[in-house]
């Protein structure tokens, strides 16, 4: 048995392969991105050292702080609006008993489009002329709430952050429902019979024990807040003035549009950074409350 | 009372379901109407309904061309990640090497820590230096190593979920490593290799930012990016612009009313093991 499993070649033969591109895919441009965040580079000719001036350039550029909130803003938007109301909405499918497939396929509908159709699309529905929202307020009379929504600072960067719950909630609903029907059935009837019906046993008894993947739903949307450049850059591209940029876009355009390859090398750091720190800190909030609860 | 408590539920999960499902039905509906209507009239039907949209914009823009490239490359760097990631998976959960395999596993942990934009200079940078910018190589590196970890994950827990017996069997029977994994491992992984496939297929053929920066040879365009062009392109044609968006999601919305059960006990199978 160890000899057949103990093959070193197999071993390499099957491990190599991926770790090599894992390594020069993921890691080796973290470092290259990590060096060069440190340079003055206009991505043609040689970076010359230059030490912290891009890290101090960004912390006192205000287009770069917007985008910085703007990430924040989308962390907890996904952590405390997006997931009580992607719960709320799985508990309720889980309790219907006819129907209950023609609910789970229409829901999940969105999560299989790609992002710049779902983008072009809600650029539609936000028109200001012959989008739908528009039109839908005007046939109501409400002629003064319409709003160039993608296109006003107030309203921008809201917008998307409402297209993109609109993409992605059936996604994390179908992962809840899989958690929810899993429960035991007998836990449930034990509960019911204890007096805990309705919203009471979701409340104690479901919730509690699908905790895990809440926890993993919520870490899935806190990635996703921190990795989504491709809706902002679809639907505003980051405008108008920057009220929506996010880090990502703007690194984006540092690079791709000022040729600052140096700056943006810094911001992709301070990204990667940040994005360790969210992790890290829901993690420990994570444990605790788990000690809490026990 | 009874029948009211079962319809809130219902009702609002209806209110919820329109949500999701008008926006596409405005789009589709928009699309076979003439422009002339679409300002006027939005909400109605089309009056007088037209096709016009449609051969209009599959004659200006090769959205056939677009569609071959994403099934291409999605196919590809999909196959592919799944062949890498069994073998990683396979050597790291059932091979004697246990300490070396903790350490390949913790190094893969570290791609959750790392945000995509974060590589994308860098891997612009590679590309250019592999000079395979404006080739389908381009995107189906990225994307396959993309796939890698998270794929890995999820075989990795359903391999480790199996018992020892069965590979002992195998040797008895005369098996190598090779062929515990072909005959043995891998019939067992098939469905979970089914929902990893349709997991990374959807992610690789919905990319954009990748597709937008390292192709720019028109032919060689990925849906993802064509559609959001037709945006600026259609500037003020929204008829055609609706006709060409509602043409590339057909396949997908056609794909997903066949094979919906699949795909979504897939996604919550996934879920569960990982």
């Amino acid at each position: 048995m160890n000899k057949v499993l103990r093959n070193p070649w197999a071993y390499a033969l099957f491990v190599i392969p991926a770790l090599l591109m894992y390594i020069a895919i993921y890691i080796l441009p973290l470092l290259s991105s990590l060096q060069h965040s440190f340079t003055n580079w206009n991505g043609i000719n040689e970076a010359t050292f230059n030490g912290l001036d891009n890290f101090k350039k960004a912390f006192t550029d205000d287009k770069f702080w917007i985008a910085f909130k703007n990430n924040i803003i989308f962390v907890l938007f996904s952590a405390f609006v997006q997931i009580p109301l992607i719960i709320f909405i799985s508990m309720v499918i889980s309790g219907v008993t006819k129907n209950l497939n023609f609910y789970k396929t229409t829901v999940f509908l969105p999560s299989i489009l790609s992002t710049a159709v779902v983008g072009t699309l809600w650029q539609f529905i936000y028109h200001p002329d012959v989008g739908l929202i528009n039109q839908l307020l005007r046939a109501c009379g409400l002629e003064s709430w319409t709003h160039a929504w993608l296109g006003e600072e107030t309203t921008a960067f809201l917008s998307i952050l409402i297209t993109n719950s609109w993409q992605w909630f059936g996604f994390y609903i179908v992962l809840l429902l899989a958690a929810i029907f899993s429960v035991p059935k007998e836990l449930l009837e034990a509960a019911e019979m204890d007096g805990a019906i309705g919203f009471k046993r979701s409340w104690f008894i479901t919730i509690p024990i699908i905790r895990p993947v809440i926890l993993v739903i919520m870490l899935l949307a806190i990635t996703g807040a921190m990795n989504s450049l491709d809706i902002v850059l679809i639907m505003t591209y980051g405008e108008p003035f920057g009220s929506s940029e996010v880090m990502g876009t703007y690194l984006y355009k540092q690079a791709y549009k000022f040729n600052d390859f140096g700056y943006a090398s810094a911001i992709s750091i301070i990204i990667f950074a940040f994005t360790v720190l969210v992790t890290v800190i829901f993690q420990w909030i994570a444990k605790r409350t788990e000690e809490v609860e026990h | 009372m009874t029948t009211l408590r079962k319809t809130i539920p219902h009702l609002f999960l209806l209110a919820y379901v329109f949500v999701i499902l008008y926006p596409m039905f405005f789009l589709l509906n928009t699309s076979f109407k003439k422009n002339m209507q679409i300002d006027s009239d939005p909400w109605g039907l089309p009056q007088p309904f037209t096709l016009s949209n449609y051969t209009y914009s599959f004659s200006n823009s090769k959205i056939g061309i677009y569609f071959f490239n994403s099934f291409f490359i999605s196919t590809v760097s999909t196959l592919l990640t799944i062949i890498l990631a069994i073998c990683i998976a396979y050597a790291i959960t059932r091979m004697k090497y246990p300490s070396l395999s903790k350490y390949v596993y913790a190094i893969l942990l570290l791609s959750l820590l790392i945000p995509a934009p974060s590589l994308l200079i860098p891997l612009y940078r590679m590309v250019n230096w592999l000079h395979i910018y404006n080739t389908p190589l381009a995107l189906i590196i990225p994307y396959t190593t993309f796939g890698i970890p998270l794929t890995v994950f999820v075989i990795a827990a359903f391999l480790k979920s199996l018992p020892k017996e069965l590979e002992e069997a195998g040797i008895i029977d005369g098996l190598s490593v090779y062929g515990l994994l072909g005959r043995i491992v891998l019939p067992l992984t098939m469905p979970t290799l089914v929902t990893v496939f349709i997991l990374n297929y959807l992610g690789n053929w919905n990319e954009y930012v990748l597709a937008n920066l390292f192709l720019s040879n028109d032919n060689l365009r990925t849906l993802p990016v064509a559609v959001v062009s037709f945006f600026n392109k259609y500037n003020t044609n929204y008829g055609a612009l609706c006709a060409s968006v509602m043409i590339s999601i057909a396949p997908i919305i056609l794909i997903y009313s066949i094979l919906q059960k699949r795909i979504i006990e897939g996604v919550m199978a996934g879920s569960v093991k990982g």
